[in-house]
This record gives structure tokens, C-alpha cells and sequence, in this order.
């Protein structure tokens, strides 16, 4: 049984992308087949993110207008089996799509990949519509601001009302040394708000921002930084491996040796 | 009853707006009626010009999510559309809302001709105006000596950009997040966290009170009165109470309220006994 998850946040520049360009890989180096979609249709990111930007030929919009074959719009990652990526077209935009096509074309995905990664657009709108039509399941992405909690207890009421109940949390740039000391929500208040199950911390790093601008998912480059690690566990947690969560808040020895025994173990 | 806002600025207010009255935003509702349930639409006037038939479906679709088993599966349902129109496909859209929550449509009641003859293409029984008349009496009714609709019971939390809109009580087996808003005419009930706006009394009924088990709210209304969040919270929260005192809305623990306020109907506020003295 393939999986089809919407990775959406409601708020804008959260990480949504690079959850899902960095869950893909790191899904993909579990020998999982992967698929992801850019359901953000004009403004397209998720192929520079994971460096495929030249070989990209087709796109959605062309599948849909049956100019192509899907699995000629598909672009496979040379890195990593089994990986491969739906781009978004980025000469039109979000109202150039139903949500019917969109599950027309996620579940014919479906038929051949264990899972279905769609990266949302921000906002409540059609492009949102749009990329939850499909999805089974969703990864609400936040940050630990007020904002981005906010828009993501949004988006949670509206997967609920549309049927996706399988909701689960990942809370991305958690910054160790703030929650210490009293300046950011921790992940506790952010969860104890959105009342859903968490299944991955991402810390902040600024190897993401490299990472990004290379066009080389983190957890394909240097193996033992933080939130790579923290992207694999999460691949491993959607798997139904039961791997421990960091413990911010816990007060005794220097948090960082914390961080990376807690992971590296 | 029609409402034409007017928008203007008038720098010297600086009163809150206080209360868009529950009858003004009639919404969706669902209520039982002897052995099957009454699916009621709000008519062309409650709603603000043409809201779209999507935000519509929507709505619907949350008050089912949120309502879930309060009912007995394949319970009948009467849709009153009242003065709204609906096509065949809305019809067949809402039977399969309503079919997957094990609820199935079979008579729709309406007033506008298009609708009944849509519906009874579809194979639905048609009522014209017969259910509809009261409701829509009911609805426009003086708001002072309306009775109170039955307590709506969530069984969810209520989260942001949600507003939950009753003529009557609203009990919340959930918290109500921060940017969301609960309007009652009568009590609003959390048990869980308040954390967002609640508007109790919405009709003017002063003697209305909120209550939850966590008080964290933005904003609390009661009636016309609004209170912001005191800036200094105890750190343990017992359950709370708010009501109206002749000073605006106060706060006192849920366990000794009963025994140190009263309701004066002269004053239209609740008075605690030792002053009273």
C-alpha cells in the first residue's frame, strides 16, 4: 500500500520545501520508492532544492494537457534510487489546476511508488485545495512562532474537515540555546496548542541554508549533521520504527553533547 | 432582515465593536426533530449577500466532522433550504456529505420553486414551505423574547479561523485555540483551554457567563462588555467563570462563584454577597 502525504504548513517560508526535497532522499535511503509533487504551480522550488532544475523537461501542467507521459515528466534523482520528482509548471499558476486532476495524478502515482510526497504552497487557497485532494495523510511543517502555530492550527481544522485525520507534526527550526533560555515557544508549547502527534524536531542549522543553495538535500551531503539526522529519523518514524525524540528542555550537561548522543545513539 | 453595514471612521470610538448579534450570521445547523434531523440552511438574507457555495459545503462539512454520533446511523434528514437555491449537483453534493457521516437526505423543504423541482428530479420528497415557514419565523423574530435554541455540543477542538455561531449555548468538549471564536446567545461551556475569543450572551443577556476549565482567552465578551487578558496570569489555572459585575466582566473561580454571587435583575449584573452587605 502506497502512502500519499500532503507536506503543508499553512504559513508561508516555514520549510515545507525542504522538508519535503530532504524526507524524500532521506525516505529513498531507506530503499523506499519516492515520488514527490510540486503542487506549488507557479512558484517552484522544489527542483532547485534538490538540484534537478536542468533536467527538468516536462511538467504537471503537460501530463494533464496529455502532451506527455507521466512517467516522462518524471525526473529520476542520479544520487538516489528510486527517488524521482513531479515538477510544477512555473509559467502558470495555481488556478490553472483542479484538485480533481491533481488526484488524478497522485494516485497514478500511487500505482507505482511507496510513497507520495506532495511539497503545498502556502496559504488556504486553490493551490492548497489542490494539494490536499489527494493526500491520505499529512506533515503540518512549523516553526516555533506564534505565527506559524497559528496558521498551522488553521490548517489542521481544514485537513480535518476534508477527511485527512492521519495528521502529524514536525516542528523545524528549533533553536536549543533559545528555548533554554525562556526566548522561544518550545516544542511542548507547540504541541500542547495543536493537540497533534509529533514525529520529528528539526534544530535550526545554518547547513540547510548551504545545503539549499547548493541544490544538494543535507541528508545526501555531510552525514552527521543535526537536522539531516533528524530528517532520517523521521523517515524511520514513518516507517513505524519507534526512534527517541530530543529532549530540549532538559537542563543538565551541555546540550549540544546532548543533542548529538541523543542522535547518534 | 437585511443588513447594510456602513463603514466609516470615526477616530473617537474607541469602544470595541461589541456584538454582531448571533441572528445577523445565522449559520449552518443541524437539529433533531422527533425522529429524524432538520438540516437547516440560512436563508438568502442571513447571509451576507452571495456567500460562495463552496465556503458553504465547507461549513457544513466542519459542523458534521465536529458533531459526529449524536445521531443513530441512517437517521432520516429534512434539508430546509428555505429561500435558497440549490441545483441538482449542490443536492447530490450534500446527500454524500451527509452519506458519509451515515446520514441520509430524504426530504428537502424549500420555498423557491427551482429547488423543489430540482429536488424532486433527484428523487427526494419535496415539502414547500411547510417546514420552512416557522423556522423562518423563529429566526426573525424579536431578539429579546426569543427562546433560546438547544445547546450545541462540540465534540472537537475549535481551532483558528473557526467561529462557531449558536442562538442558544455552546458546550466544547475540546479547547477553543487561539483565533477562534465561539458566539453564543446563552452560556459558552469549555472544558478544555479558552484560549480564544468568546462572545456569551450575544443577544444582550447580561446574565450569560463563560467558563472553562483553563482561562487563557484573547478576548472575552459578554452582552456588550469585552474583556482583554490580564497581563499577570497565575501559573496553575483552576477552572474559571467570567460574568458581568456592575464594574465589567470579572473573573472568579469556578467552585466559589455559586456561593459569592448573585444575579440582580435591577442592575443586570451579577453582585457579590459581601458587598451587597
Amino acid at each position: 500500500m502506497s502512502r500519499i502525504i500532503v507536506v503543508t504548513s499553512g504559513k508561508g517560508g516555514v520549510g515545507k520545501t525542504t522538508t519535503t526535497s530532504n524526507l524524500g532522499a532521506a525516505i529513498a535511503k531507506q530503499n523506499r520508492s519516492v515520488a514527490l509533487i510540486d503542487a506549488d504551480f507557479g512558484l517552484r522550488n522544489l527542483d532547485l532544492l534538490l538540484g534537478l532544475e536542468e533536467r527538468v523537461v516536462y511538467t504537471a501542467i503537460d501530463v494533464l494537457a496529455g502532451e506527455c507521459r507521466l512517467a516522462q515528466a518524471l525526473v529520476k534523482d542520479k544520487r538516489l534510487k528510486g527517488l524521482v520528482l513531479l515538477p510544477a509548471a512555473q509559467n502558470r499558476n495555481k488556478e490553472s489546476v483542479q484538485p480533481e486532476q491533481m488526484k488524478k495524478i497522485a494516485t497514478a502515482l500511487a500505482k507505482g511508488y511507496d510513497y507520495i510526497l506532495i511539497d503545498c504552497p502556502a496559504g488556504i487557497e486553490l493551490g492548497f485545495r489542490n494539494a490536499i485532494s489527494a493526500a491520505q495523510e499529512a506533515l503540518i511543517v512549523t516553526t516555533p512562532e506564534v505565527a506559524a502555530v497559528r496558521d498551522a492550527d488553521r490548517v489542521i481544522g481544514l485537513l480535518e474537515a476534508e477527511g485527512v485525520n492521519k495528521i502529524n507534526l514536525i516542528v523545524n527550526r528549533v533553536k536549543p540555546w533559545m528555548v533554554e533560555e525562556n526566548k522561544m515557544m518550545s516544542v511542548e508549547d507547540v504541541l500542547e496548542l495543536l493537540g497533534v502527534p509529533l514525529i520529528g524536531v528539526v534544530p535550526d542549522d545554518e547547513k540547510v541554508i548551504v545545503a539549499t543553495n547548493k541544490g544538494e538535500p543535507l541528508v545526501l551531503g555531510e552525514y552527521d549533521s543535526l537536522p539531516a539526522q533528524a530528517y532520517l529519523n523521521i523517515a524511520r518514524r514513518l516507517e513505524g520504527e519507534k526512534v527517541p525524540f530530543l529532549d530540549l528542555m532538559a537542563n543538565q550537561g551541555n546540550l549540544l553533547t546532548r543533542l548529538r548522543r541523543m542522535f547518534g545513539g | 432582515m437585511t443588513f447594510e453595514p456602513t463603514i466609516s471612521l470615526d477616530k473617537n470610538d474607541d469602544q470595541p465593536d461589541s456584538s454582531p448579534l448571533v441572528n445577523r450570521y445565522a449559520q449552518i445547523y443541524l437539529k433533531h426533530d422527533d425522529e429524524q434531523m432538520l438540516l437547516v440552511l440560512p436563508s438568502q438574507a442571513e447571509i451576507s449577500a452571495d456567500l460562495p457555495w463552496s465556503e458553504t459545503w465547507q461549513e457544513l462539512k466542519h459542523l458534521l466532522q465536529t458533531k459526529e454520533q449524536s445521531w443513530q446511523v441512517g437517521t432520516n434528514v429534512c434539508l430546509v433550504a428555505k429561500d435558497r437555491l440549490l441545483d441538482a449537483r449542490q443536492l447530490q453534493t450534500i446527500a454524500e456529505t451527509l452519506d458519509d457521516v451515515k446520514l441520509s437526505l430524504l426530504t428537502v423543504s424549500t420555498n423557491r420553486r427551482q429547488t423543489a423541482v430540482a429536488a424532486a428530479t433527484s428523487g427526494y420528497s419535496v415539502q414547500q414551505q411547510a417546514v420552512a415557514q416557522p423556522l423562518i419565523k423563529a429566526a426573525t423574530d424579536s431578539e429579546e423574547t426569543s427562546p433560546l435554541a438547544d445547546p450545541l455540543y462540540l465534540q472537537s477542538t475549535v481551532r483558528s479561523g473557526v467561529e462557531i455561531r449558536h442562538p442558544g449555548t455552546i458546550v466544547i468538549f475540546g479547547d477553543l485555540n487561539p483565533g477562534g471564536k465561539a458566539i453564543a446567545a446563552g452560556d459558552i461551556l469549555v472544558w478544555g483551554r479558552l484560549r480564544g475569543i468568546a462572545h456569551a450572551g450575544a443577544q444582550g443577556n447580561t446574565q450569560c457567563r463563560i467558563t472553562a476549565l483553563q482561562m487563557e482567552f484573547t478576548q472575552l465578551r459578554i452582552a456588550d462588555a469585552v474583556a482583554r487578558a490580564p497581563k499577570l496570569r497565575p501559573r496553575r489555572l483552576s477552572p474559571e467563570l467570567a460574568f458581568i459585575t456592575t464594574e465589567g466582566i470579572s473573573l472568579a473561580k469556578t467552585s466559589e462563584f455559586a456561593k459569592r454571587y448573585f444575579f440582580s435583575s435591577p442592575s443586570k449584573a451579577w453582585i457579590d454577597h459581601n458587598q451587597a452587605k
